[in-house]
């Protein structure tokens, strides 16, 4: 147990030297990242609860993430509503649309609920794109996207809003650590472990599969919302499977149903999305390598790989 | 009868596609998210073959021999080192195989359209029943029943068929008997690809050649597999038929709701019979 406890600390302090790393560092392109990794984080962070906890793979969570920097967008530049209560709004939203998605896709089990998300999620990003063109400007997407108004900070200046990313990034990771470790997570896991056997001890498994998926709904809606302040604008990429193929992606290269594996892979994402993309147009192809390769060597992430070592090299050394 | 004809012709051409996915999710239990990018692949090198030949039949012939190479690589270096895992696991790595293969063809071919006609023999329209119909959909409905045809054929009447059923059934049994598993998933995962780029090339003097057409045929695919139930690939030929007919006679009269009434039919099907419309219990493949 200590020995799990001593690399859960090291994978902490890792994760902290990459969220705090502008404080020390200055420069402009590394706070981009950093603002782009902490948003990305809540998103994966969310998605590890239906994920990696819950043992649900969805594809459809660009929905909820498009949904929610929609709804910012929308709720702020058209209706004149306020940074924050939009953003909960976003959130809220989110979660919603989870619920609906759940009350279909939860009718097929397994592999089936992964093409369930995805077509539905397919839907609404046809939706956004076509029918409701007035709504979300088509396939131009919205700009003007404001940024949050608080105390006279002038969150315009990336490294203002570093700070309140970075405020919301903890808010998002204690909440999911309470979660976790909560009876509703133990329930999750149970669920996960063996369904039936979880039904018959007397959890009500739909219940609690619906529960998580509208959380990670809100993860999602929150996380999408920021994006959209982040970068200004909003477009129906955001919406796109692509979208819930690279949640997945960092999930999975992090390190599934552990709390800061996610956050890790999603750091690998985004600097193999920066580093790579300069040096080469294919970059998205060679990710999908990675990721292959990763999912047949690694099936623990980076998380886990720092398990493997431990118990290859340890101090422990006994198997 | 226009429209009998575009709505057979669309269900046949998803059916090839449907057919192979559900080949391979019976033998595997993979669902094997790259079957779109195969397609997509299928279609590009007919484009290919037809500029380098001027043959449309060539590439008819080459593309799902090609493609099945390729399955049967993926097959072999990818999927089989995880099947004692999550099934999760292999839909992550067919999903990482789009990735990879939509890379190449943009590495290929580029961003730009491609165009493929139909060969010359079939670019007249003919007349039936009163009625012009192009007769390269005709072609495609008699060329698509005749595949079908042949893989139920294969699948019912012959001992390839019966091993593959066997396996699907109870792999375990069938290894006992001294069969090699682990090769009939190879061969059904390569027959799979092989019949998702006829399907690519089969269409691809209908549409535009791009790089996302393997995405939103994939779509379609899905909601088949669904509406048709899990696995089963009788239920999977009336599913794509019925789809079919529902996107040509939404194409006819409701343009711009045809992916909604696709949509509207895949959550009837889950609201009535979530194991799928055509589903009698314990059938499977």
């Amino acid at each position: 147990m200590t020995a799990r406890r001593s690399i859960q600390a090291v994978l902490a302090m890792v994760v902290a030297a990459i969220a705090l790393a502008p404080l020390v560092l200055p420069g402009d392109s590394g706070l981009h990242l950093v603002n782009l990794i902490l948003i990305w984080s809540i998103f994966a962070v969310g998605f590890d609860l239906v994920f990696g906890i819950a043992g649900m793979l969805s594809f459809g969570h660009a929905a909820m993430f498009g949904t929610g920097a929609y709804a910012l967008t929308l709720l702020t530049t058209r209706m004149g509503w306020d940074f924050l209560p939009a953003l909960g709004a976003a959130g809220i939203l989110g979660g919603l649309l989870a619920l609906v998605f759940s009350f279909f896709a939860m009718r097929a089990a397994g592999l089936f609920f992964a093409l369930l998300t995805l077509a539905l999620a397919q839907l609404i990003y046809i939706l956004a794109g076509s029918k409701l063109r007035d709504l979300t400007g088509g396939v131009d997407g919205l700009g003007g996207v404001p940024r949050p108004d608080l105390f006279g900070v002038d969150f315009y200046d990336d490294g203002n809003f570093y700070f309140f990313l970075l405020g919301m990034f903890v808010l998002a990771l204690a909440v999911a650590g309470v979660l976790r470790l909560s009876p509703f997570g133990q329930a999750l896991r149970a669920v996960k472990a063996n369904d039936v056997r979880a039904e018959q001890i007397g959890f009500n498994v739909q219940r609690l599969r619906q529960a998580v998926f509208a959380v990670s709904g809100i993860y999602a809606g929150i996380s999408g919302a920021l994006l959209a302040s982040l970068i200004f604008y909003v477009s129906p990429q955001m919406l796109h499977w692509t979208t819930s193929g690279d949640v997945v992606i960092m999930v999975l290269l992090g390190g599934m149903g552990t709390l800061f594996g996610p956050i890790l892979g999603v750091a690998l994402f985004e600097v193999l999305r920066e580093g790579l993309s300069t040096v080469t147009p294919y970059w998205y192809g060679i990710l999908g390598l990675v990721f292959i390769l990763c999912t047949i060597f690694m099936p623990h992430g980076l998380a886990g790989l720092a398990q493997q070592l431990r118990q290859r090299f340890g101090a422990g050394g006994r198997r | 009868m226009s429209t009998i004809v575009i709505g057979l012709s669309m269900g046949l051409l998803l059916f090839l596609l449907a057919a192979g996915l559900t080949l391979i999710f019976g033998m595997l239990r993979v669902i094997n998210f790259a079957h779109g990018s195969l397609y997509m692949l299928g279609a590009y090198i007919s484009y290919q073959v037809v500029q380098l030949t001027g043959s449309f039949w060539i590439g008819l012939a080459i593309a799902p021999v090609v493609a099945a190479a390729i399955g049967a690589l993926m097959e072999r270096l990818a999927l089989r080192p995880v099947y004692d895992r999550d099934h999760v696991y292999q839909l992550l790595l067919t999903f990482g195989f789009i990735l990879v293969i939509e890379e190449g063809v943009r590495i290929f071919w580029g961003l730009d359209y491609k165009q493929v006609s139909p060969p010359a023999l079939l670019s007249q329209p003919v007349e039936l029943f009163g009625s012009s119909v192009p007769s390269y959909r005709l072609f495609i409905i008699g060329f698509g029943a005749l595949v079908s045809a042949s893989l139920f054929v294969m699948l019912d009447r012959t001992r390839y068929g019966m091993v593959i059923r066997a396996a699907s059934g109870d792999p375990d049994m069938v290894r006992t008997l001294g069969i090699s598993v682990s090769r009939i998933r190879t061969a059904v995962f390569a027959i799979g690809a092989g019949l998702a780029a006829l399907g690519g090339v089969v269409a691809a003097p209908l549409l535009p050649i791009e790089l996302g057409m393997g995405f939103s045929v994939i779509i379609d695919c899905f909601i088949v597999v669904i509406v048709g139930g899990l696995g089963n690939i009788r239920g999977a030929v009336l599913a794509a038929l019925l789809i079919g007919m529902t996107r040509a006679i939404g194409y006819t009269y409701a343009p711009s709701w045809v992916d909604f009434l696709t949509f509207l039919l895949l959550i009837a099907t889950l609201i009535l019979r979530p194991e799928g419309l055509f589903s009698r219990k314990g059938r499977t493949a």
